[in-house]
């Protein structure tokens, strides 16, 4: 395993933009209309050190799987950079690119679907292996095939080997799929939803599993993820992201207790807690984020923003500092200064 | 496995690996005389040599009585107009063709398996490219263009099988585009590019075994049609001269005068023999695309008519409920779920009782095999086929609902008893405008109201619900995931029901979406006086929207209790357990933990209480003897033994 390094991030993800070319109707084009390119992803920044958790969270449509499929080099980015422990991901060439990609693996929502149903748990884990040339003899595979169920917390590993998928729980399967994206001993997951598909009472154990990889094997996370509350149990910072952009970003505890932005205080004010007791005052948001082709002037959040003004129609606000490590990307906290939340 | 989650696995799409296949290929009796039937001309063709009565090629000296010999005890098929054996003719005809038959469809599926495959993984201008030349085959006329083929470049076999081959791999190559088309879209497939995996290891290792079976059965479709190609080759007289087939057979007896002399013995043969083989590959290749597109199972929430039917009562009858205006709306007393399997019936829902009274809306949570759905789906009547309910009476307003006719229990149904469902949103009729569908469930239940006035009562359920009036007359493919949630909740209340049952309402909606739908059903319950049974996981929807809670374990109540005091002092250890593991934003510090151990399977529940096995303060009571509900103060009950008074006496 990497040392855990927390000096310098392994992870450095600067102005990241992805746009997708917009799909033109009819009458578009007899009107001749040029249509611009949706942009999914629109300036992210970020990194992420090695035994630290970074959970992006957003609503649907944010950009945060977008950004995950580029943080692996499954998409060309438009513009910006990803920096793996030094070297740039997006202008390596192909051979280059699957050897440094050896240290980024993923693991998804839905682990019914991520596996192959034809494939047993022996030969799913040992595939990274054997695409990075890296399987070298039976027993060494076998070794390492072992360690990586080990880690995951399939114990006995042997129990597992020749199984199937569909013989295997929802957890286990996630465990399944983390040991496969643990066998090439990577220095960073990206973990899309992983739990989000799995019963509430296999969650902790898989949350709880992804940090004792970060704590004990210095692997830098990134989960990407719409459930708060699942972050606030187990993330060390966080990002929000809204239509494309971080819009607050900071150590998670502190994102939590003093939300910046407005449309964090939202998210968390209608997150349900498992108290009914519990007074709250749920401030919903009329309607849905517009779809990223029709971008709005000014403040991307301000047409949905309760406490807009009029300066939010025609300035985006950049992220400002807040607090020592957090920002928010709001007018409202343009000069640093930290207001205290309404609440 | 489980039939409940056999049911609900979300593996349409995938085919069955090749041996199970072929299994079940073989107990259809379609594939097995199929099979058979194949085997027996295979064997023919392969010892034609040795078992066929004498050589046709031998140069034998034949004189005019021997030219169409009547069957005899020496010919037991008669002879042909030279004077041969037609049963041994036969025999060795076999071998052409299903030499030409296999190669030629061997070729098919090569040429077409090779375009299908990189066309449907590639996709863009190459895949659409190879598209438009399998296009362009596919409208040749293949018989006309083989005939001109043969006939300029010579009529020898190895032309023949060339020919046949490179005209009949259309179809191959468009079933094989479409399955890697599916194929390629998996997760797994993306996990495998994820991983780092170049293209043929994907194609190898992911799509080519998902393909396999698909191209297996289309082969031996192939292989009928190429048999039937060079029989009729043979009998338009474009035949390899130099061997024996059925078509070269018959092309013999009708230009060479078999039927003025009333031969039939050289007509009806191999006219049969073409008849048997290529009815045994059509047996086999349609059993094998069956094995692998099962005909479309009925939709879970189609009730099965006759599932009902045969119910039978067991255990005490409850007592009858007393009509008045304090009475629950819903009562539900003792029902039990099966789901039947091969030799044997798996209780899903067992002894399930609760009162639902106007106006409440009470929450019945656990994790997924814990029975809630299956439970509401017993009460609606509206369970997947295999499902029946063994035992029980669901009073709704006083009428016992699972004795109903089931033309009065769809009058009850979505009229006064009404569902929203998991995924409900892609429930909307596509091609209807949504106030549309909203008035004209109205007018099913309600006919007597005029088009005007249903349309107006729907546009005011569709503003109730946030959505315009201007939106009303849009078509659901305009609408956000979360609008079209909110449509079909405007749908379930379009005839005042008393009763909402509502299944996962906001699975797979964002949280802001998930706020703005828990907000609606809740302020709509408390105008109408609505009873609401909310089915869900997520806890936190529970505490903040329900007034009383069910947690279910194994198909069984484990806890019942208003809101607050359950969540505030849970006594069951699974529902101590359950909040446990569920995140709390506002005590982040909490540590979380998970409950160890998986819920039992359905053909594997434990004997005593279901929780036994992953229970921390489990014994031995528990593991022998299945607990009853122990009351627990003011509308409370767990069932579990810790609170036997009995037990807390022995300490």
């Amino acid at each position: 395993m990497a040392e855990p390094n927390r000096s310098e991030p392994t992870l450095v993800v600067e102005g990241l933009v992805k746009r997708f070319p917009a799909r033109a109707s009819l009458s578009d084009l007899l009107h001749r209309r040029r249509i611009p390119p949706v942009e999914a992803v629109a300036g992210v920044s970020f990194s992420v050190s090695g035994g630290e958790v970074l959970a992006i969270v957003g609503e649907s449509g944010c950009g945060k799987t977008t950004t995950a499929n580029l943080l692996l080099g499954l998409l060309p980015a438009t513009a910006g950079r990803v920096l793996l422990a030094g070297s740039e991901v997006g202008s390596m060439s192909r051979r280059e690119l699957s050897r440094v990609r050896r240290n980024i693996q993923m693991i998804f929502q839905d682990p019914y679907e991520s596996l192959n149903p034809r494939m047993r748990i022996a030969e799913i884990v040992a595939e990274p292996l054997r695409v990075h040339g890296e399987a070298g003899t039976t027993v060494e595979e076998a070794a390492r095939v072992r360690e990586a169920l080990t880690q995951a917390g399939m114990t006995p590993p042997e129990a597992y080997l020749g199984r199937f998928p569909f013989e295997l729980s929802g957890g286990q399967r996630q465990r399944v799929a983390i040991a496969a994206a643990l066998t090439l001993r990577p220095r960073v997951l990206v973990a899309d939803e992983p739990v989000s598909m799995l019963d509430v009472s296999i969650r902790a154990e898989i949350l709880n599993l992804l940090r004792a990889l970060a704590d004990e094997h210095g692997i830098a996370v990134v989960m990407i993820t719409h459930d708060l509350s699942t972050v606030a149990a187990f993330a060390d910072r966080v990002a929000v992201m809204y239509l494309g952009r971080i819009v607050e970003h900071g150590p998670t505890a502190e994102v939590l207790a003093d939300p910046q932005h407005p449309y964090t205080r939202a998210l968390l004010s209608v997150v349900p807690v498992p108290d009914p007791a519990a007074r709250r005052r749920p401030q919903i948001l009329a309607g849905e984020a517009p779809d990223p082709s029709h971008m709005p002037a000014g403040c991307r959040f301000h047409p949905r923003c309760p406490v807009a003004f009029d300066r939010c129609r025609s300035v985006d606000p950049p992220l400002f500092d807040v607090g020592e490590k957090h920002q928010a990307a709001c007018l409202l906290v343009e000069g640093g200064a930290s207001r205290p939340a309404p609440d | 496995m489980t039939a409940v989650v056999e049911v609900s696995a979300p593996h349409a799409g995938l085919v069955a690996a090749p041996r199970s296949m072929l299994r079940t290929v073989l107990r259809r009796r379609m594939g097995l005389v199929g099979a058979v039937m194949l085997l027996i001309a295979l064997f023919v063709a392969v010892f034609a040599p040795l078992i066929a009565p004498y050589d046709p090629f031998a140069n034998v000296h034949i004189s005019i009585t021997d030219i169409y010999h009547k069957p005899s005890a020496a010919h037991l098929l008669g002879t042909d107009d030279g004077g041969k054996d037609v049963l041994s003719s036969l025999l060795y005809g076999a071998r052409v063709s299903l030499l030409v038959g296999f190669s030629a469809a061997l070729m098919s599926l090569l040429i077409g398996g090779v375009i299908g495959i990189v066309s449907g993984y590639r996709g863009g201008r190459l895949g659409a490219s190879l598209m438009g030349i399998t296009d362009f085959f596919l409208v040749i006329p293949d018989l006309a263009l083989q005939i001109v083929i043969v006939a300029i470049a010579g009529q020898s076999l190895v032309n023949i099988i060339l020919v046949i081959g490179a005209l009949g791999w259309t179809t191959t190559a468009r079933v094989v585009r479409a399955q890697t088309l599916s194929v390629r879209e998996r997760k797994f497939v993306f996990r495998a590019r994820a991983i780092g995996a170049g293209d043929l290891h994907i194609l190898r290792r992911h799509v080519f075994p998902q393909v396999l079976p698909l191209m297996m059965a289309n082969l031996v479709l192939v292989i009928s049609l190429a048999i039937l190609s060079e029989s009729t080759l043979a009998f338009v007289g474009l035949g390899d001269p130099t061997v024996i087939s059925w078509g070269s057979m018959l092309n013999f007896a009708f230009s060479r005068g078999a039927i003025s002399a009333g031969a039939w013995w050289a007509l009806i043969p191999p006219g049969m023999a073409i008849v048997w083989v290529v009815l045994a590959t059509t047996l086999l290749g349609t059993a094998l695309e069956e094995a692998l597109n099962p005909r479309l199972k009925r939709h879970h929430l189609e009730a099965d008519p006759h599932a009902e039917a045969d119910r039978t009562r067991v255990g005490p009858p409850p007592p009858l409920p007393t009509p008045g205006v304090e009475a629950p709306i819903l009562q539900v007393r003792g029902l039990s779920v099966e789901f039947e399997v091969e030799g044997g019936a798996l209780r899903a829902v067992d002894d399930v009782s609760f009162d639902l009274h106007r106006g409440e809306t009470i929450g019945l949570v656990g994790e997924s095999g814990s029975g809630k759905t299956t439970t509401v789906l017993g009460l609606l009547r509206l369970l997947p086929p295999g499902g029946r309910t063994v035992a029980g009476q669901v009073f709704f307003d006083g009428e016992d609902l699972l004795s109903l006719e089931d033309a009065e229990l769809r009058a009850v149904r979505w009229s006064r008893l009404s569902l929203v469902f998991q995924g409900a949103m892609n429930a909307l009729n596509p091609v209807r405008q949504v106030g549309d569908q909203v008035a004209e469930a109205i007018r099913t239940h309600e006919p007597q109201i005029g088009k005007a006035a249903a349309a107006a009562r729907a546009t005011q359920l569709l503003e109730r619900v946030g959505i315009g009036r201007r939106r009303g007359s849009e078509y659901p493919h305009t609408y956000s995931g979360g609008m079209r949630q909110r449509a079909m909740i405007a749908l379930a209340l379009a005839c005042n029901p008393d009763v909402i049952v509502a299944d996962e309402p906001t699975t797979a909606l964002d949280v802001m979406i998930q706020a703005q739908i828990m907000e609606l059903l809740a302020g709509l319950s408390r105008e109408l006086g609505m009873g609401t049974i909310l089915v869900t996981h997520d806890l936190g929807v529970v505490a903040s929207s329900c007034d009383r809670v069910l947690v279910m374990y194994g198909g069984r109540i484990a806890e019942e209790g208003p809101a607050t005091a359950l969540f505030g002092d849970p006594q069951h250890p699974y529902a101590r357990l359950l909040l446990a593991s569920f995140p709390d934003i506002a005590h982040p510090e909490r540590e979380l933990r998970g409950i160890p151990g998986t819920p039992p399977r359905l053909d594997d529940m434990p004997f005593g209480c279901p929780f036994a096995p992953r229970c921390p303060s489990a014994f031995d009571r528990c593991r022998t003897e299945r607990p009853p509900d122990y009351p627990i103060g003011e509308g409370r009950r767990a069932a579990c033994f810790l609170l036997d008074p009995a037990e807390a006496r022995r300490g």
